[in-house]
C-alpha cells in the first residue's frame, strides 16, 4: 500500500506542523510540542473548567480537531495508535489548568486508562485539581451488565461536545463530571468494518476479510470484531445494527435519539448519507425520532472502510448543548431539530 | 546525594543486562523489556535534574513505561529532595496495583515491590532488597493474570517475571550508592 509520509519517526510531528499552521483556533503549548491548545477566545482557567483529551495519532480529525471555543481546551497527542505517556499528559494538564479545575476525558482503552489516570494522580500530587472521566460506549466490547468494561468508540463525541458547551457556559467541575457520567449512560455505539485500514508504521493491512463478509463490532485500532455478517443491501445491515443498539439500551416509543454516523476513513459521504437515511427510517419504525445527526468521518483508522452508528437519548439540556455553536477546526455545526411534544 | 548518580548506575546496569532481560521477556511477552528499559534510562541520564523519571516515562512509552516510571519518580524524589523513600515506594506500589489492576501473586513487578515495601517499613533498604529478591524468585511457578504474559502458553509458568527482575535491579542499584 502506498502511503504518503516522510518517515515513521517524524510523521506525527509533521502532521502537527500542518495542523497548527492551517487552523487559527489552535496552537502548540509552550510546555510541549505534542500538546495542542486552544488559541482563540481563551477563558480564564481560574473561572472556566478546562477539558482535555489525550489519545494516539492516526484517528484524525479527532480529537485535536475538536480543540477550540465551546469544546476542548487541550489535546495531548501520542504516537500512531499509541497512548501518550503519563508525563506528556501531565504537561497538557499543567498547560491549561487553573483554580476552576480540569477534567481529563479518557476514551477507555487499557494504555490510555493507565497513562491518563497516572497523569491525573501526578497532577494531583502537584496540587492541580483534575478529575479523570472514563468514556465507554461500544456495545460489542462487553454485555450491558459489564458496561464499565466497554471501549470508547465514536459515541464519545457526544461527551466532548456536550461538556464543552456546558463548560463554556460556566458550569462547575463537579456539575460537569456528573453531566459527563449522565451523557455516558445514554450512549450506545456499534461499528461495522468492510475493509482493513493500513498501518502507516508497517504499510500492512490490519486484518483480512473475505470479499463477501463484514466485521461487526470492529475496534478503532483494527481490533477484531465480535461477529461476521454476509454482505447484502445496506438497509439489512443497518436494521441489524439498530436492533442490537436498542436491545442494549432501549428508547421508549415516542422518544428521541441523537445520531452519529461515523466513517472510518475509507467510506464515502455517499455511503454515510445512505446509512443515515436507513438509520432514520429504522428508528421511525420503532417509534423513535432521529434528530440532530452528525454525519462524516471523525474517528478514523487511516483508510479503513466501515462506519459506526451511535445513539444518544438526550435530555432537553443535553440536546441544547449538542446543538450549541462551537468554533473548532473539525467539529461540524449540528442542526438543531425543533423538539416536538413527544409524550 | 543527587539522582544523577543513581540513573547513571541504573543505565549501566540495565545495559549490561539487556540481553538477559529481553530473553526473560521473550518467554512471557514480546521480548523487548530490556531494550525498553535501556531506551528510557538513556533519556533519563540525559535529562535535567528533577525530570529524569519523567524523561524515562516518555521515552520508554506504553503502559509499562508509566508504571516503572512511578517507582523511579519515588526514588528520584527521595534522592533529590530527601523525601521519605518508604512512603514514596508505598504510594507507587498502591498506584501500580490500582492502575494495572494487579495484586501480589499475579506474576508482575508487584511480586517484588510489595514485599520490599513491607520489609522497608519494619527494616531498612537491605531488608527490602532481600524481600524483593525472594518475591522475584516466587514469580517462577506463577501463572500471569495481567499483561501480555497472560496470553502465552500456561501464562508463563516456569519463567521469572522480567518486571520483578527490574524492580530488584532498581533497589540493588540504590543500595550500592551509599
Amino acid at each position: 500500500m502506498k502511503k504518503l509520509f516522510n518517515s515513521a519517526e517524524t510523521m506525527v510531528d509533521d502532521m502537527l506542523d500542518g495542523f497548527v499552521s492551517a487552523y487559527p483556533q489552535v496552537t502548540r503549548a509552550e510546555t510541549d510540542p505534542r500538546v495542542i491548545i486552544r488559541q482563540r477566545n481563551v477563558k480564564n482557567p481560574d473561572e472556566k473548567v478546562t477539558l482535555l483529551i489525550g489519545n494516539g495519532s492516526g484517528h484524525e480529525p479527532i480529537a485535536m480537531g475538536f480543540v477550540g471555543q465551546g469544546m476542548l481546551d487541550t489535546n495531548v497527542v501520542g504516537d500512531v495508535f499509541a497512548a501518550p505517556s503519563a508525563d506528556l499528559i501531565l504537561d497538557g494538564i499543567t498547560a491549561v489548568s487553573g483554580a476552576a479545575g480540569s477534567i481529563l476525558l479518557i476514551s477507555q482503552h487499557s494504555g490510555d486508562m493507565i497513562n491518563g489516570r497516572a497523569a491525573t494522580m501526578m497532577a494531583q500530587d502537584e496540587g492541580i485539581n483534575v478529575l479523570a472521566l472514563p468514556m465507554y460506549d461500544d456495545i460489542s466490547a462487553a454485555p450491558p451488565t459489564r458496561k464499565k468494561d466497554r471501549r470508547g468508540a465514536p459515541g464519545t463525541m457526544f461527551i466532548y461536545k456536550i461538556l464543552g458547551a456546558a463548560a463554556e457556559e460556566g458550569k462547575s467541575q463537579v456539575e460537569l463530571f456528573e453531566l459527563g457520567e449522565a451523557v455516558r449512560d445514554r450512549i450506545v455505539t456499534l461499528a461495522a468494518a468492510v475493509s482493513p485500514g493500513v498501518s502507516p508504521l508497517t504499510g500492512l493491512p490490519m486484518f483480512s476479510l473475505p470479499e463477501d463478509e463484514i466485521f461487526l463490532g470492529m475496534g478503532v485500532h483494527g481490533e477484531p470484531g465480535v461477529g461476521r455478517v454476509k454482505v447484502g443491501p445496506v438497509n439489512e445491515l443497518v436494521d441489524l445494527m439498530v436492533d442490537k443498539l436498542l436491545v442494549d439500551r432501549p428508547i421508549p416509543k415516542g422518544g428521541r435519539a441523537c445520531v452519529i454516523i461515523n466513517g472510518m476513513g475509507g467510506t464515502t459521504m455517499m455511503e454515510l448519507l445512505t446509512i443515515w437515511a436507513e438509520t432514520e427510517t429504522k428508528l421511525a419504525r420503532h417509534g423513535i425520532r432521529a434528530i440532530s445527526p452528525m454525519i462524516g468521518s471523525y474517528v478514523t483508522t487511516q483508510e479503513m472502510g466501515g462506519f459506526s452508528i451511535s445513539l444518544m437519548e438526550p435530555t432537553d439540556d443535553m440536546l441544547n448543548y449538542w446543538c450549541a455553536p462551537s468554533d473548532t477546526p473539525a467539529f461540524p455545526q449540528i442542526n438543531y431539530t425543533k423538539m416536538e411534544q413527544t409524550s | 546525594m543527587s539522582a544523577d548518580r543513581f540513573f547513571t548506575a541504573l543505565h549501566r546496569k540495565f545495559t549490561n543486562n539487556l540481553a538477559h532481560l529481553n530473553a526473560l521477556d521473550a518467554a512471557v511477552g514480546d521480548g523487548d523489556h530490556g531494550s525498553t528499559m535501556v531506551r528510557g534510562l538513556a533519556k533519563a541520564v540525559a535529562a535535567d535534574e528533577g525530570k529524569r523519571a519523567k524523561a524515562f516515562m516518555r521515552a520508554s512509552g506504553g503502559a509499562s513505561g508509566t508504571l516503572f516510571g512511578l517507582i523511579l519518580i519515588a526514588i528520584e524524589t527521595y534522592l533529590d529532595s530527601a523525601a521519605d523513600l518508604t512512603s514514596g515506594l508505598a504510594t507507587a506500589c498502591d498506584r501500580i496495583c490500582d492502575l494495572g489492576e494487579v495484586k501480589v501473586g499475579d506474576k508482575s513487578m508487584i511480586d517484588a515491590l510489595a514485599p520490599a515495601v513491607t520489609a522497608m517499613k519494619s527494616g531498612d533498604l537491605a531488608a527490602a532488597i532481600s524481600a524483593a529478591r525472594a518475591g522475584r524468585d516466587s514469580t517462577q511457578p506463577l501463572v500471569a493474570r495481567r499483561g501480555r504474559a497472560q496470553y502465552v502458553e500456561q501464562g508463563g509458568k516456569g519463567h521469572i517475571d522480567p518486571g520483578a527482575v527490574s524492580v530488584v535491579i532498581f533497589l540493588e542499584t540504590l543500595g550500592e550508592l551509599d
